[in-house]
Formats: structure tokens, sequence, C-alpha cells
């Protein structure tokens, strides 16, 4: 129990670290690092192998994000995990910021690819993992994807090769909030079922509720869902979980919030922190 | 040995195959695409260092550069729009952006895949290419060249594109070092520059015995490398002789054409004249006769090149 309340408490803080980089830009791809961050979170601080100290670690795991515009999230849990201090997230969005609105990896400890166009980064994750194997390192590779790119081809291009090659230290998790920008996913271009087109494809599929932090947990330790076959979560999420006039509104897919609407976000993820934390007596 | 034809293609494929031998890192990819780019020998004597993904080149743009975040240095080898235009968003972000250590190499490059059809040929490749920002072009103009470029793509850190053919092509050069971003006097002249690239090479020299039987003397220029351009000896020669001529079986835009046109323009204003393809649709038919429909074979440049000195 303590190891699910921790993750959450971690979950909370990074929250508030979006609602921070928000506060500095004044606008940003709201919704989908706050449906995401949940397992974004639990993957940096429970499951990889990572140092970030040594971010570029030979036998480290990989994470990325394929749905690039959700980077948020990922700058929120680096900056949580210590890649880098948390008075960059203020640059996000300025000038120069080793913080763009999609991530570059060479400006930023921790990021192993440009991704942003959708539906690169499944094939580039293949690649990785191919490589780590063919090197002979321990690595694993994760991936969130958002359920809104899964029409672009090139993601079924890479399943396919993942699965050809047994790729079983691939695990991709589809952030599947169910909204994009231009209403909901299943109006304009329905993919379900997700996880039987990925077991189509030879994957092993399990599906989990992306922001309950015990089942998060509950499938990280079930990876590899089945020897010899890359992994598919599918995980039902809500698009800007955590603020609740953002929750399930397409509104907040980018969001460029006004005054009042930001202080209320952070307050609503400050007062989050303080429970958890008073819960737990931290 | 000099004027002896050889298979651009297997040429390519051995000399990758020779180097793998030395260096470990390099690995090969195949879009259904391997065995016919010269990688037969390879798959058998590396089965694993030699990955078929079957037709889905975005895919494998994206795998390659996946690969080469863990040290290797995958090479990606296929009809040439199929890795240049189908994959287009992947080599730009995946590679270039990314920075990959990734060689792609388009065969069959322009319209040597004549009459096979439109979608088959690729007339905008260093144009699109040289788009990337730190992708170098390369085009080699000979089964030599072909193996000194493939040692040199491999021995630079950063994502290379290389273009071959498909046609038998002669010799024309001794072995030499092959220096990314130089190009090379082949012939010394004083009234006409002319500059060209990739395996057309053979056919413009022609050309160029040509036109110098009617008294014009030509400085022909092999520019092996496409980009980056070879700045200095465009700038040098347009000075020597006043005028240019580009010749590449490549869109009339975009490619060497309007390289020299822009070093020339910005350095050293001279006419130039560009000998390409007009940009549309290319008709198909056997290849002799669609360079000749072009007037790219070496009587249509030559009679291009003595129009435009006379």
């Amino acid at each position: 129990m303590e190891r699910i309340r921790y993750l959450e408490w971690k979950a909370a803080r990074c929250r508030r670290n979006v609602v921070r980089m928000v506060e500095a830009s004044h606008h940003g791809h709201l919704g989908g690092a706050l449906s995401c961050i949940d397992v974004v979170t639990a993957l940096y601080f429970d499951k990889m192998k990572v140092d970030p100290k040594q971010p570029r670690m030979e036998t480290r795991d990989r994470f990325l994000l394929s749905a690039g515009h959700k980077c948020m999230a990922q700058y929120a849990v680096l900056a949580e995990r210590g890649y880098f201090p948390k008075e960059v997230l203020d640059t996000y969005g300025q000038l120069g910021s080793p913080l763009p609105g999609h991530p570059d990896m060479h400006k930023l400890p921790g990021i192993e690819a440009n991704t942003g166009a959708l539906g690169h980064g499944m094939s580039i994750a293949a690649g990785i993992a191919l490589g780590c194997r063919s090197q002979g390192l321990p690595s694993n590779v994760y991936v969130v994807t958002g359920d809104g790119e899964l029409p672009e081809g090139s993601n079924w291009e890479a399943a396919s090769a993942a699965s050809y090659y047994r790729l079983d230290h691939l695990t991709v998790f589809v952030d599947n909030n169910g909204l994009q920008i231009s209403g909901g996913v299943r109006d304009v271009m329905d993919m379900s079922p997700i996880a039987g087109r990925f077991g189509a494809f030879g994957w092993a599929t399990a599906e989990i509720d992306g922001n309950d932090m015990s089942q998060i947990v509950g499938v990280l330790d079930r990876l590899p869902l089945e020897s010899g076959k890359p992994s598919l979560v599918l995980m039902h999420t809500v698009k800007g979980k955590g603020l609740s006039f953002a929750e399930n509104q397409v509104s907040c897919h980018f969001w460029s919030p006004g005054e009042e609407e930001l202080k209320r976000a952070v307050a609503e993820t400050d007062a989050a922190v303080d429970r958890l934390e008073q819960e737990a007596g931290r | 040995m000099i004027g002896e034809w050889k298979d651009p293609r297997k040429e390519f494929g051995r000399a990758v195959g020779e180097l793998a031998e030395q260096d470990e890192r390099i690995v090969v990819l195949s879009a259904d695409s391997g065995k016919s780019a010269g990688f037969g020998e390879f798959a058998k004597k590396h089965p694993d260092r030699y990955f078929e993904f079957g037709i889905m080149e975005q895919g494998v743009t994206g795998i390659a550069s996946g690969l080469a975040t863990t040290g290797k240095i995958p090479v990606f080898c296929a009809i040439a729009p199929f890795v240049t235009c189908r994959n287009y968003e992947m080599f730009r972000n995946d590679l270039g952006y990314m920075r990959q250590n990734v060689k792609i190499v388009g065969r069959n490059g322009g319209f040597t895949y004549s009459d096979l059809g439109t979608t088959h040929h690729s007339l905008e490749d260093y144009a699109i290419m040289r788009m990337i920002p730190g992708v170098v072009v390369l085009a080699p103009q000979d089964p030599t060249e072909i193996r000194s470029a493939a040692k040199a793509m491999l021995e630079h850190e950063g994502p290379v594109y290389m273009r071959i053919g498909g046609p038998k092509i002669p010799v024309l050069f001794e072995d030499r070092p092959f220096e990314i971003g130089k190009g090379a006097v082949l012939q010394e002249g004083g009234d006409v520059t002319v500059v060209t690239t990739g395996y057309i090479a053979s056919v413009v020299m022609d050309a160029v015995r040509k036109v110098e039987k009617e008294g014009v003397s030509v400085e022909l220029i092999g520019m092996p490398t496409v980009w980056p351009a070879d700045r200095e000896l465009i700038l040098r020669a347009a000075a020597k002789t006043g005028r240019v001529v580009t010749v590449e079986e490549h869109y009339e835009v975009g490619g060497l054409g309007s390289i020299v046109s822009e070093v020339c323009g910005e350095g050293c204003p001279v006419p130039v004249k560009r000998i390409g393809l007009p940009l549309a649709y290319c008709t198909t038919g056997p290849y002799d006769q669609l360079c000749a429909n072009y007037h790219l074979d070496a009587e249509g440049i030559a009679r291009s090149i003595l129009k435009f000195v006379r």
C-alpha cells in the first residue's frame, strides 16, 4: 500500500509541475499530459532502471513519448526524478528553452527521441529494442502513445515488426482518454477494438484503468505479459485528470487558461499534494 | 579496370559487406529490398546483422533511428523514391532532427527504372534530401567511386543519403580516397565549365568529347557529393571560364543545377545552364530511349552545351 501511496503522491507532485509549466507559458497540451502522467510517474519512480545522474547510461531502460505533445507529463516527471532543476520548468515554451512544446533529445537529458509528429515513437522504440537485444543489453523499452494517433499507418508497421522480432522487452501503453482535438476519438476515427487489433498483430494485451495507480503497478509487475510477445497495455484514462474543470473536456487538449482558471489549477493541484502528504504524514 | 562495365548495386553491396567485416556496428536493413541491393551474401554470412522487415519503408526508417541510438550503424537500401519520398517525415525527424548515424541508399535512382513507370522514378531526391539539415547527399559517378563513397559514408558520423543507379556503368576512375564535400576537376579547359554528378558522368564525358571536337575547351568537374556543396571548386571554375553548365539525371530545379546557381549567384555571378529533367512526370520506356527523349544522351547533352556557349 505504501508503494501505491508513494506513487500517487509523486504523480500529484508531477501534476503540480505540469501546471507550473502552464503558469510560465500560459498554454500547453494539458489534457493528454494529465491523462498519461500516472503511468509515466510509475515507470520513472517504480519500474525503470534509470539514473538521472547518468541519463545516457548504456544499460538504462528507455521511455519514449510517441504522443510528443504530452511532453509536459514527461518534463514534470523528469524534473521530479532529478534529471534537471525544477526551475527549468519555468522556461517552458520560452525562447531557446530546453523544454519545447514537443521534446528534443539534444536539449534535455532523459529524452530518447524527438517525437511530436505522430506515429513515429513505436518504430523508433522497436529499433531501440532490437538494438539493445542485439547488443546484449538488459534494457526494456516503454512507449506511451495516444489513442488519437493510432490511425497513423506507421504504428502498424512497427506493430508488425515488433511482433515478428518477438520484442517482449517492448511495452506500449495506449493513453485511451477517448478525446482528440476534433472531438471523440471514436467519432473521428474509430480504432476499436484497440487491444483486439494489437492482439491480431501478435501482441499480448492487457486493459487497465490508467489513472488507478494500483492497477498500473499491477500491470507493470506482470511485464512482459507473455514471453516472446511485445506487450500492449490499453489504459482507459481521463483527459485532464486531476483538474475538476478540465476532466473529459476536449477544450483542455490544448489549454490557454485565463488568470482565474490558472489560479484554480494551482489551488487544486496544490491541494491534492497537501492531502496526500497529510494522509501519509509526510 | 577502367572501361569495365559493372553493376552498381552489386558493387555497393559488396563494398558494404567488406567494410562490415571490419566494423561490427554495421547492420543492414531490408524492406524486401536487401537482396536486390547486393546484400544476398551479407544476409547469408551475417544473419544476426541483417534485418528483414518486408515492405514498410516508414517503419524501417524509424527502426533504423532506434537501432542507431544503441550504437549500430544501420544501412538501408531500397528503390530510391521509397526511401526518400515515402518516408520523408521519418527521414527528417527520426534521422535528421535526431542526428542519427544512419545510411540510406536509394538504388535505381533517377529514371533508371525507365519503363517500370513514374512511380519508380526519383528525380527530386537530391533536392528534398538536401533540405534536411545535417544530411549529406552523395551520388558516386562510377563503380570505383561507389566503393569509396560507401566507405566514406560509413566513416561519416551522421545521416547520409546516397543515390546509385541500376544499369551497369563503366569504371571511370582509379581508386582514390573519397572526401565528402569535395569535387574534382576531371579535365581542364577554358571556354566553359561543365559540372556533373552521379552515374550520368560517363555520358557527360562522352558529351564533352563531342563538344571539344567542335573546338570548345571544357573544364569538367565531377561532384560526387551533391550536398554540402564544394563552393570553392565551383567558384574557382566559374571565375576561370565565365560560364557554367550543370548536368544531372534529376529535375532541373532543386538539385545540382540549383546548387551551382545558388553558389555562383552569391559568389561569382556568371550565366548558368542547367541540364536535367523538366519539372513534370516523365514518360516511360527503354532507358536509352528515355535518355534520348529528354536530351540526356551524349548527343543531346553536347547539343545543349554547344547551344549555350555559341
